[in-house]
């Protein structure tokens, strides 16, 4: 733990009315695109990261932060108003959101969205602050052989956790890792893939790629399905009691259910690559087989509400443990998280509570801020996301568009960076027609370069000997755990 | 009237050539050879900043990443020489490019005017207090009983300096590759390696008592630490000297190589560049000046190539 008046410092750092504003505004931001299906905070984030390169570190970090935690519950709106997740991670949250909505509540329903998202992230938040300093000393002690057993860990959970098939998910995690060898190789920096380009010495640009696989391939899927019809008109609010909010004694009656996908959340966010929507259907399903109470799930149960909007949004603390703890992201945004620390010279990783002790907790007090304001901006705008929901598509695709490629190009520096978005967004849309998920394609090549760095490492380190493994036990440990969790899923499916 | 506005005129004009001989014709453009953020961004950024104080010329700065700077110094050997475009790189990515691919890089030294170096990055070999060890001969004895002691470095040359030394000592040490000098300290502190090399973060941990510099890997010895040799003292004839440098297109016409010369080090002298440098590189604003530069490139091709054994 930093000695406390760098924490306080920290803390007092990041409640000033400055760096509010960057809060309120981030998640007003993140909660608007989050609503508006199509367009997400990954875009966003990635268009406004070259904007706080001007910034001071730290409101640049709590405007990010910001629009991650809006994108939490933003996603809810539209699942619940038109059956339509706003973000992958609300894809559960139409399973009694809108249901509850077609029952005439859907002020009922977004509310509980809110509650429970906030509440899930408190508690993730929570995790993220008592827990990281203490991670961070342990973390210091995980050499490169453990981070590389370590990933191969996540890896494993994450082929087998997403998608429909155990097969497509490793194709797509070996497509990822594929992509992640375009640049100079680590150990004798000579440039593979590059086709002649310098450009790709650094690699694929995570940016481009990113936004292109998930912004602009959305953006085109949604564009080519669109019919001309206008969105379906959402369900008249009804003006019985009790329909337009939900009573500490509703709330009170899913304590449990938050509960359990508050920690299903953080579990998950907490290993590397783990991204909300897994933690979403997880949490419902185990809501699923608990006790519904009154209405059955899948017909505007609040709990399945509850399960699922707890879980996704618990995910967000928990993924900056491994960020700030061995300085790999815990997910697309933790990744592009990373890129905006490295703009402002700063390196996550375990030394930023030695170096930097006032910046972290002040990003965490941000956090804390973010997670107030998201129940406070979410209260006060609810009406003006669910018009934003109706925005006309023939608005919305084209300027979403035109964001994208304009964020890529200040981010990569240029129209190469488009390029690549562009055929990322092809990619994707290729890969997802044949159901391979793109998202684990997404996340093992982010991770792919620091994977090969490790593995190198390690080889280094054990002399290429397997049998030095037996001097590092928690690495042993890990790749036993890899193997029974392939095993395991590969069985259950 | 008419008076007035000639005299006017004429003023500017006067004013306008005390400064210098040469004036840009339009904003000039520096462009960086990395990305947005980190090291030389910052000292590109404030550079300009400082010269289009002290000149009253406007200088836009762009950010081309890419290879270390080799994309953005491709296409600036393309461009005019007409001053209204300077790259800034960092020599050790450079050199390297040039020594072991040079039929594939579109350039070479002399298809650049130098208009001066901005500062010279310290590089450490460090490792935790309380090793066995205080300086290179004892790292090396270290590892020869050990069976090859870890290093963690983060750029190529780096792990180059290492064989030279190893092929000559027979060392043995097994180099470990990490992305970041943040992640060799990280190693090093976490007991995962036994040295590491590091330009300016492992400050504070000498400070703090918790690490020890075995040795300088630069020519010369470091400011902050007088005390410590340089690997070539110990008997390597080899070093790893990354200059911060500006560029421009061969054939820049005298004056203007001139004006832009001076201006750079101008800016140098000004108290926020010198901050600047001093807090993100634990270094010195040292501007050799166009000749001394070139100079320093081609020893530093000829240095890299040793590096490499060719």
């Amino acid at each position: 733990m930093p000695p406390l008046d760098s924490v306080l410092a920290g803390f007092a750092d990041a409640f000033t009315l400055f760096n509010l504003l960057f809060v309120v505004a981030g998640v007003a931001m993140g909660q608007l695109v989050g609503a508006i299906p199509g367009i997400g905070p990954v875009m966003a984030m990635a268009i406004a990261i070259p904007f706080t390169f001007t910034l001071d570190t730290l409101p640049a970090v709590s405007f990010l932060v910001g629009i991650m935690k809006g994108g939490l519950f933003g996603g809810a709106i539209p699942a619940v108003l038109i059956n339509t997740p706003g973000t992958p991670d609300a894809a559960a949250t139409t399973f009694d959101g809108h249901p509850l909505a077609a029952k005439g509540k859907p002020l009922k329903a977004t509310k509980m969205a809110l509650y429970s998202s906030v509440t899930g992230d408190a508690f993730s938040d929570m995790v993220l602050i008592l827990a990281s300093a203490p991670i961070a000393v342990i973390a210091l002690k995980l050499g490169p052989v453990e981070v590389c057993a370590l990933m191969i860990f996540a890896f494993a959970v994450i082929a087998g956790l997403v998608g429909d098939s155990l097969i497509k998910g490793l194709i797509a995690a070996l497509l990822g890792l594929l992509l992640a060898t375009v640049q100079l190789d680590p150990e004798q920096a000579t440039p593979r893939f590059d086709f002649g380009y310098f450009q790709l010495y650094d690699g694929v640009n995570l940016v481009a790629v990113a936004v292109g696989m998930l912004a602009v391939a959305e953006i085109v899927r949604r564009m080519a399905e669109h019919d001309g019809r206008p969105q379906p008109a959402a369900v008249p609010q009804s003006e019985e009691p009790g329909a337009r909010g939900v009573s500490w004694r509703e709330y009170w009656g899913c304590r449990w259910t938050m509960l359990r996908g508050a920690l299903i959340g953080t579990g998950l966010g907490a290993l590397p690559g783990l991204g909300s929507t897994a933690a979403a259907f997880m949490s419902y399903a185990s809501a699923k087989r608990g006790d519904p109470g009154g209405v059955p799930f899948g017909e505007g149960n609040l709990r399945g509400i509850a399960a699922t909007e707890s879980a996704n949004s618990a995910v967000m603390g928990a993924n900056l443990i491994p960020l700030l703890g061995i300085g790999i992201p815990g997910s697309v945004s933790a990744a592009l998280l990373i890129s905006a620390f490295v703009i402002h010279g700063i390196q996550p990783g375990p030394l930023m509570f030695r170096t930097q002790p006032e910046l972290v907790y002040g990003i965490f007090g941000a956090m804390l801020m973010a997670n107030l304001c998201n129940l406070i901006v979410g209260q006060l705008s609810l009406r003006a996301w669910s018009a934003a929901v109706k925005a006309p598509a023939s608005f919305i695709f084209p300027a979403a568009l035109i964001f994208c490629i304009a964020g890529v190009y200040l981010s990569s520096g240029g129209l190469f960076g488009v390029s690549i978005m562009l055929i990322a967004a092809a990619v994707s849309l290729t890969l997802t027609a044949v159901g391979i998920p793109v998202i684990v394609l997404l996340i093992t090549f982010f991770l792919g370069r620091r994977f090969e760095t490790s593995l190198s490492q390690a080889l280094t380190i054990l002399d290429g000997d397997p049998r030095a493994l037996t001097a590092h036990p928690v690495a042993l440990i890990l790749l036993v755990g890899a193997l029974a969790t392939g095993v395991w899923m590969a069985r259950r499916r | 009237m008419k008076k007035l506005l000639l005299g006017l005129g004429a003023l500017a004009f006067s004013a306008g050539t005390a400064l210098a001989d040469w004036s840009p014709s339009g904003p000039i453009n520096l462009w960086i050879g990395f990305g947005a953020g980190g090291e030389t961004d910052t000292l590109g950024r404030l550079v300009a900043q400082e010269m289009s104080d002290a000149t009253g010329w406007d200088i836009v700065v762009e950010n081309k990443p890419g290879g270390g700077g080799m994309a953005m110094f491709t296409q600036l050997a393309a461009y005019p020489a007409d001053g209204q475009t300077l790259g800034m790189g960092v020599t050790m990515p450079v050199l390297v490019n040039l020594t072991i691919r040079p039929d594939e890089v579109p350039f070479d030294l002399d298809s650049f005017d130098y208009i001066g170096t901005v500062a010279l990055a310290q590089l450490a070999l460090v490792a935790p207090a309380d090793a066995p060890y205080d300086d290179l001969a004892g790292l090396i004895e270290y590892s020869k009983e050990k069976g090859g002691a870890l290093v963690a470095f983060d750029a190529k040359p780096q792990e180059l300096l290492m064989g030279v030394v190893n092929a000559q000592s027979e060392a043995g040490f097994k180099m470990v590759t990490t992305e970041s000098s943040a992640e060799a300290l990280q190693n090093l502190l976490g007991g995962h390696v036994d040295a590491a090399f590091n330009a300016g973060a492992h400050i504070p941990y000498l400070e703090s008592g918790e690490l020890k510099m075995i040795a300088s890997a630069n020519a010369s010895r470091h400011s902050y630490a007088p005390d410590t040799g340089t690997v070539r003292e110990a008997g390597y004839d080899i070093y790893v000297d990354p200059w911060f440098y500006i560029a421009a297109p061969d054939g820049l016409p005298e004056e203007t190589h001139t004006a832009l010369s001076e201006a750079l080090n101008n800016a140098l002298q000004s108290d926020a560049v010198r901050d600047a440098i001093e807090k993100t590189m634990h270094t010195e604003p040292a501007d050799m000046g166009p000749a001394e530069t070139k100079a320093m490139m081609e020893d530093g091709l000829k240095n890299v190539g040793s590096l490499f054994g060719q």
